[in-house]
């Protein structure tokens, strides 16, 4: 290849690219060359900087540092619009499809807006709204009658969404096509068609930038893989030159912090047993048992059915069969407050939308389980009590203020969980589920809730911390449970466990699980 | 259209058929509206066969012209995910001031130029709306209840309290100038005036706009997801005052005929008949929640209320009643929907 179609293929390069939100270091010195007709598989853990890298390539964010060099042309930082009208489409998780309008409008009305130059008082054009619509629904393997243009995107199944978004991509005459977490919710026959449109997309020399989590389909499509860590891009080459193993390793590699905070083991008696759980098509037969004082650990990928599991035994989505057996008595959960009844507790993923009342007091949030015990017989709460107990959790959760009558919504992330998991210590629960209970909290706090959690396993509760941030698993669990495509595959030792052992399980595929 | 669901049932009762027909009726919801307004009609005909004189329903179609044009405004706003309780207001305030306006100072003013100030004051009121939904990020309904008691009291406290019975010439000429007329059977004369074809104008004109622009399609877009359309480039502020003004125009429009065919300028007229309307437009198959709707079914609901209004009393069912027959109806057609979409 002569110097001067490698300069012509090059469409979009990063040089030194380095962005700082306040004092978190996103990106450190990034470079990145995208070529046309080219597939990259831009993989990393949680938090790595890759959606940050995206939202600069598709001009959402401006760099601190560092040139943009897109179609030879040199940029500090780019805005929506440039980035557009370069050819650089990004398929967002949502999807950003209009669920009220048609297929073809979906997929072709970008275009007259465009040309338009976004004014709206013009005429549509209906014809060419078709053609349009249906030269890119034949790109992706759709159908192009006139039922299917006229359908309504809602009334489609995910998979054809989501094929849907990417020929408005493709409608819009994209150069580069972003796909975040593509394949995350469909099955394994979508993904196959999926993995076709991407060869399409490649003959017609576009470039496909896939952000994804799943080596192995990455390999299915094949291309160059791009490895970040911690803001940095720390390989960037051939899939064929990596082993699995290997990329796994790069992504992991960092220098993991490995005290454990895991204090005292778990006691002897057996606190809760699982048997059989299932709620199709999330999970199946899901067989566990825990002990107290015990602190287990579950993890997957998103769509693993570990969130399905937590919410089962919590009884916000109630599994559909299995047996749930805690201190010796059959629970049936159908509703929260079965398992509240039981005994257990759950601290959901997202507090701020699910577990708080940010405008309320402390004292409210902490009394708002025992609330109806509080009152008499008229109704009226006794404030005084009231206080005592929230005044005591606030002290045994370690809670940075003794204020009880400020506002949650005042305090800092690691503060707000643990109000939240001290809500629970007023019920005395048996069985707490902590669900991503670090997500959105700084270093400093992480180290205040993992000593809590330490503190109620001490107490015999028993814990279930349902997590993707593999470090925190293994610094304080005694046994990690990995789940993949529903299933619980592996049931790792947390004390001698490794990173790399836990992505093993996570990211193996079904087949090789059925074997 | 009806006629060819009826015949697939005959010939194959099966459960299928039953989800085809569902399938069409959560696409076309306005079917159940032509439903209802069928049976309403048939029973009310075979009860009192009087009501199938031409006198009632001209009365009908008289009645449902304000409502109708009302109704259409409401409409595109909650297609763009939006809602209007100001238009009554907004008619009052207009009509009001422009046939003072025309009676003290311009008796002559040609009537092309009276309507034209009523829709352009309407337009101009309406886009003060949008511009406070959009620039201050106040939800609609709030900006739109303090709109209404905005500018009635500006209409009260500043314009006048007066009916204004004596009105110029070519606004009685406009509330009278016939398109039909006839003779009945005792002899009386039976009229239809002209200006019930502003309606199916408007009508029209809506659904050009809606259906064949692409203002239109950005409506329908901002009402499915607002934050979407910006993305995807679509200028929310242009939708805004465009259907904001569009609503307010039409409600100026109103205004005007309300006052021509009454042959009376009545300032404490309109006000508080919002929540009918918006009724209408439920009726007819629009979502509340924004992005969905025809301009058939909001038709359709019109004279669905207008119906109820007006021919309910002669089955002898008294005119107290309407408000909870149209109460009924529009829980039972809710709750229809509801289940219907929780099936598919």
């Amino acid at each position: 290849m002569t110097k001067d179609s490698q300069i012509e293929r090059c469409f979009l390069q990063l040089r030194q690219i380095h962005k700082r939100f306040g004092g978190v270091h996103a990106l450190r010195g990034v470079d990145l060359t995208l070529e046309l007709g080219e597939a990259y598989h831009l993989l990393g853990e949680n938090g790595c900087g890759k959606s940050t890298v995206i939202k600069v390539m598709s001009g959402a964010i401006a760099p601190t540092e560092g040139e943009i060099i897109l179609n030879g042309e040199s940029f500090s930082a780019l805005t929506p619009i440039q980035s557009l009208a370069a050819g650089i489409e990004t398929v967002y998780q949502d999807l950003s499809l209009i669920p009220n309008l048609s297929v073809a409008e979906n997929v072709a009305l970008s275009e007259q807006l465009v040309h338009g130059e976004g004014r709206l008082a013009r005429r549509l054009d209906r014809n060419q709204l078709r053609v349009t619509a249906s030269a890119a629904l034949a790109t992706v393997g759709l159908p192009t009658t006139r039922t299917f243009l006229s359908t309504v995107v809602s009334d489609l199944p995910l998979a054809q969404r989501q094929l849907v978004a990417i020929a408005r991509a493709i409608a819009t005459k994209a150069k580069l096509v972003i796909m975040d977490e593509p394949t995350t919710s469909l099955t394994r026959r979508e993904v196959e068609n999926l993995i076709e449109v991407v060869a399409r997309l490649r003959a017609d020399n576009i470039a496909v930038l896939f952000v994804t989590h799943k080596l192995d389909e990455c390999y299915r499509i094949g291309g160059h893989a791009v490895v970040f860590r911690d803001g940095e891009c720390v390989a960037q080459g051939p899939l064929a030159n990596y082993t699995k193993a290997e990329i796994a390793e790069l992504m992991t590699g960092r220098e993991i912090k490995s005290e454990r905070y895991r204090t005292v083991g778990p006691r002897q008696e057996v606190l809760c047993t699982i048997h059989g759980l299932t709620a199709a098509p999330h999970f199946h037969d899901i067989d566990l048992s825990l002990r107290k004082g015990e602190i287990l650990g579950v993890t997957g990928l998103a769509d693993s059915g570990r969130n399905e599991l937590a919410l089962a035994i919590a009884g916000v989505r109630p599994a559909g069969s299995g047996t749930i057996v805690v201190d010796g008595d059959k629970a049936s959960i159908r509703h929260p407050a079965d398992a509240i009844r039981h005994g257990i507790g759950y601290v959901p993923e997202n507090r701020l939308e699910e577990g708080l009342f940010l405008e309320k007091s402390i004292l409210d949030n902490e009394i708002a389980l025992v609330v109806a015990d509080l009152a008499n017989a008229w109704g009226v709460i006794d404030d005084g009590k009231g206080r005592a107990i929230a005044a005591k959790v606030a002290a045994d959760m370690r809670l940075n203020t003794k204020d009880i009558d400020m506002p949650v919504g005042s305090l800092s992330g690691g503060n707000q969980q643990r109000v939240l998991i001290g809500r629970w210590l007023t019920i005395e629960p048996k069985l707490l589920l902590l669900h991503g209970p670090t997500v959105g909290v700084d270093v400093g706090s992480k180290d205040t809730i993992y000593r809590a959690i330490q503190v109620l396993a001490e107490r015999g509760i028993g814990l279930i911390v349902i997590s993707d941030d593999l470090p925190e698993l293994l610094q304080n669990c005694d046994h990690i449970l990995v789940m993949n495509s529903g299933r619980l595959v592996a049931d790792l030792d947390a004390a001698t466990a490794t990173e790399e052992d836990i992505y093993h399980a996570m990211l193996a595929s079904t087949s090789e699980i059925v074997q | 259209m009806s006629l060819s669901i009826g015949k697939a049932e005959a010939a194959e009762p099966g459960a299928a058929e039953r989800v085809s027909v569902g399938a069409f009726i959560r696409q076309y919801p306005e079917t159940i509206t032509a439903a209802l307004l069928v049976l309403i009609c048939v029973a009310v005909a075979v009860i009192n066969p009087a009501f199938l004189q031409p006198s009632s329903l001209i009365d009908i179609g008289r009645a449902s012209v304000v409502t109708g044009l009302f109704a259409l405004g409401v409409f595109v706003i909650l297609a763009a995910g939006g809602i209007d309780v100001s238009f009554t207001a907004i008619a009052a305030l207009t009509m009001y001031s422009i046939t003072l306006l025309t009676t003290r100072y311009a008796p002559g003013l040609p009537m092309v130029l009276v309507v034209a100030m009523a829709v352009g004051g309407g337009a101009l009121l309406g886009m003060f709306n949008g511009l406070l939904v959009h620039n201050f990020g106040v939800p609609p309904m709030i900006v739109t209840i303090g709109t209404q008691y905005l500018f009635r009291g500006i209409l009260l406290a500043f314009i006048g309290t007066v009916w204004i019975m004596a009105l110029p010439e070519q606004m009685i000429a406009f509330g009278r100038a016939p398109l039909l007329q006839f003779a009945n059977a005792k002899g009386t004369v039976i009229t239809l005036p002209l200006y019930v074809l502003v309606l199916p104008v408007a009508a029209v004109l809506t659904w050009w706009i809606l259906n064949r622009t692409l203002i239109g399609r950005a409506i329908f877009a901002m009402g499915g997801s607002a934050r979407v359309a910006e993305r995807l480039g679509y200028n929310l502020r242009t939708v805004h005052l465009f259907v904001f003004g569009f609503a307010g125009a039409l409600a100026g429009l109103a205004g005007i005929i309300h006052v021509c065919s009454n042959r009376l300028a009545n300032p404490f007229d309109l006000v508080g008949t919002e929540i009918n309307v918006i009724a209408a437009v439920v009726l007819g198959g629009a979502r509340i929640t924004g992005g969905t709707g025809t301009v058939v079914g909001t038709l359709l609901g019109v004279l669905l209320v207008t119906v109820i209004n007006n021919v309910l009393v002669m089955v002898g069912i008294p005119s107290t009643w309407q408000r909870f027959v149209v109460g009924t109806f529009i829980l039972l057609a809710a709750a229809f929907f509801v289940v219907r979409q929780r099936r598919a």
